[in-house]
């Protein structure tokens, strides 16, 4: 999934968000304007109750916009059933949450293979990929091991390989380090910048200003806007 | 899919065994009941067919009343599954002597007996034995029932003429007024009179059917009833065809000259053994289901018990929907995985039933007189049933899982 530099992977128009109900109405976003190249790695800064999150649960078609336009790799995903979402979720986008967000009940192999097992591939066509991401990660050894058998830092390079194992237009890392020590968490980051140097593309939610200079541009949500703060080099 | 699925149930199962176990209980007790009254019922039925086919397949039975629709038709497919009026089999008989006489001299019926039932207690010294059927009739009886004796002899046609107080008591009857005395020659009381016990019958191999124990009888002859109690009430006749192939003409013969007898009215009915046993099994069809009808309600209150516990699982795992959702799941993914595991905690359920209810047959073969039957159809409609009951209770908390907004769910704690 070597994307072409220029490439555009996300494209928002007028993106607004509107929650609408017994609280009040309350405008979580408005008139977001954002586009993200391939290979890009963007970290979204702004404090709580900023709408980021809101931003980053459209991108992540986990929600819908009241308003406005989301192409996701030139896909009008305002058209599409949520069917369709759930196979573009699947195929396009890898999710590392901040608490990880691993099934307790299954092994680091089962977690990982699951976005292939709703693709239907066959048990050794998983397996295989799952191997191939998890040595990338460095937890090939941990592949039979439940979540909770292991270290915060090792489940979320899990989390890691289940997001790269569809190799996805984009990751999305909301607070990936949050519930973890300084030392891993700097580790994860490291590994995270490891991804996008090998041309995959990050979009990393944060309030952390510490983080943000792994990120190749940042931008800011306060209010429900969007602004743009340092593109580097 | 479906592979991931199921091995997705036995996981959750595994996880929370005490809960899943106690769930299934209720499918178990469901399937077993049923499968307990049907195979009991069934067991009844196998039982009395073997009883009334031994009687012998040229044996016609003549009965007051109307007992069947189509009692009169020779036709076999209006015999099927025709109506029965019990009503018109109770009440003064109106069977008389003179049809008595017609029955036995109708052509190819080579033997008959009238009986009648005498409402009595049978006592002797201060033994009370108030279960026993006392019937009256004459000595062709014995042979038409094929009945034998195990002590002294059955009553004889010179008993009958000379109206003796002569009785013949069934196994049964004889263990409850002598115990292991010998009966033979001593007395028991009548409606107040003093009969002389001739002859203990040999105890059938039979079971308890329909309520009447065919071992605790009483059998005096005919004439000595109608000195006892004053009149003859003709209950029923049994009448003895040379053979098989004459039986549906005796029969259509019988019909017509008992009609003329009656003015021709159908106040009556000649019924084969195949018909005595349709009107044994419409009734205890109609009885087996309705008990299995009952039995069911513990099918259904299982299934509800499936769908609580289904949605307490939907709401406990929100998380683990909205993970699933965002990995890419869709609607129908998240509903066919708990639709699964509704199914799977039903089908053992269901397969544990069976299990319990052969176990059950089993012990009811050995403690009771009756052998339940499990035919194949029985078994393979309680897993069918189980299936559908994890289906049917399953949908809702499946349709309630699938339908969890993926933010909303992975906020969930």
């Amino acid at each position: 999934m070597e994307k072409n530099k220029s490439e555009i992977v996300i494209e928002l128009t007028k993106l607004a968000k509107r929650y609408d109900d017994e609280a009040g109405v309350y405008d979580a976003l408005k008139e977001v304007e954002l586009k993200v190249k391939a290979g890009e790695f963007l970290a979204v800064m702004g404090p709580s109750g900023s709408g980021k999150s809101t931003l980053m649960n459209i991108i992540g078609l986990l929600d819908r916009p009241t308003a406005g336009d989301y192409l996701l790799d030139g896909v009008d995903t305002n058209t599409l059933s949520d069917k369709d979402l759930a196979k573009l979720r699947r195929d396009r986008i890898g999710f590392i949450f901040q608490n990880f967000n691993l099934l307790p009940r299954l092994s680091i192999m089962q977690n990982v293979e699951l976005p292939l097992v709703y693709e239907k591939i066959r048990t050794a066509e998983r397996k295989r990929r799952v191997r191939e991401v998890l040595s990338e990660v460095g937890l090939l050894d941990k592949i039979d091991s439940k979540p909770n058998r292991v270290s915060g830092g090792q489940v979320q390079r899990a989390a890691i390989a289940r997001a790269l194992i569809n190799k996805p237009s984009l990751i999305l890392a909301d607070e990936p380090t949050g519930n973890l020590d300084t030392k891993t968490g700097i580790e994860i980051m490291e590994l995270l910048k490891k991804l996008n140097n090998s041309g995959v593309t990050i979009i990393l939610v944060t309030h952390n200003p510490e983080l943000s200079r792994y990120a190749s541009r940042i931008v800011e949500v306060r209010d429900g806007l969007l602004t743009e703060k340092e593109v580097k080099k | 899919m479906i592979w991931q699925n199921i091995k997705n149930a036995f996981l959750s199962i595994k996880s929370a065994k005490l809960r899943s176990a106690l769930t299934a209980v209720g499918v178990v007790i469901g399937v077993f009941a049923v499968l307990v009254m049907v195979g009991v019922g069934d067991g009844v039925k196998a039982d009395i067919e073997g009883q009334i086919s031994n009687l012998g397949t040229n044996v016609l039975t003549i009965t007051s009343g109307k007992l069947t629709q189509s009692a009169s038709s020779s036709d076999p497919k209006q015999q099927k599954g025709s109506g029965i009026n019990l009503a018109s089999g109770i009440g003064a008989s109106t069977l008389t002597e003179a049809d008595v006489k017609t029955i036995a001299t109708t052509p190819n019926v080579t033997s008959s007996a009238a009986f009648g039932i005498i409402s009595s207690s049978v006592t002797k010294d201060q033994a009370v034995n108030n279960s026993a059927f006392v019937i009256a009739t004459t000595p062709s009886y014995f042979d038409i029932r094929k009945l034998k004796t195990s002590q002294g002899s059955f009553f004889t046609d010179s008993d009958n003429n000379k109206e003796e107080f002569v009785a013949v008591i069934g196994a049964d009857t004889k263990q409850s007024l002598f115990g292991s005395e010998d009966p033979i020659g001593r007395t028991i009381t009548l409606r107040g009179k003093q009969f002389v016990v001739s002859g203990v019958i040999e105890k059938s191999d039979a079971g308890v059917s329909l309520g009447a124990n065919p071992d605790d009888i009483v059998i005096i002859p005919i004439n000595s009833a109608i000195k006892l109690t004053g009149k003859n009430d003709v209950f029923r006749v049994i009448a003895e065809v040379d053979s098989e192939k004459n039986v549906e003409k005796v029969k259509a013969s019988l019909e017509q000259s008992i009609r003329s007898n009656h003015s021709g009215s159908d106040d009556f009915s000649v019924l084969t053994q195949k018909e005595l046993l349709n009107t044994f099994n419409s009734i205890l069809d109609i009885l087996t289901t309705f008990v299995a009808a009952i039995a069911a309600i513990s099918l259904l209150v299982g299934g509800i018990g499936i769908m609580n516990i289904m949605l307490v699982t939907v709401s406990e795992r929100t998380r683990e929907i909205g993970i699933r959702k965002a990995m890419g799941a869709t609607f129908g993914n998240i509903m066919g995985q708990f639709l699964t595991e509704s199914i799977i905690i039903s089908l053992i359920g269901g397969v544990i039933g069976v299990l319990a209810s052969y176990l059950a047959g089993l012990v009811i073969a050995n403690f009771a007189d009756i052998t339940p039957v499990y035919s194949p159809i029985a078994l393979i409609s309680a897993l069918g049933a189980s299936l559908f009951i994890g289906v049917v209770f399953g949908t809702a908390p499946a349709i309630k899982a699938a339908r969890k907004h993926p933010i909303q769910a992975l906020k969930s704690l």
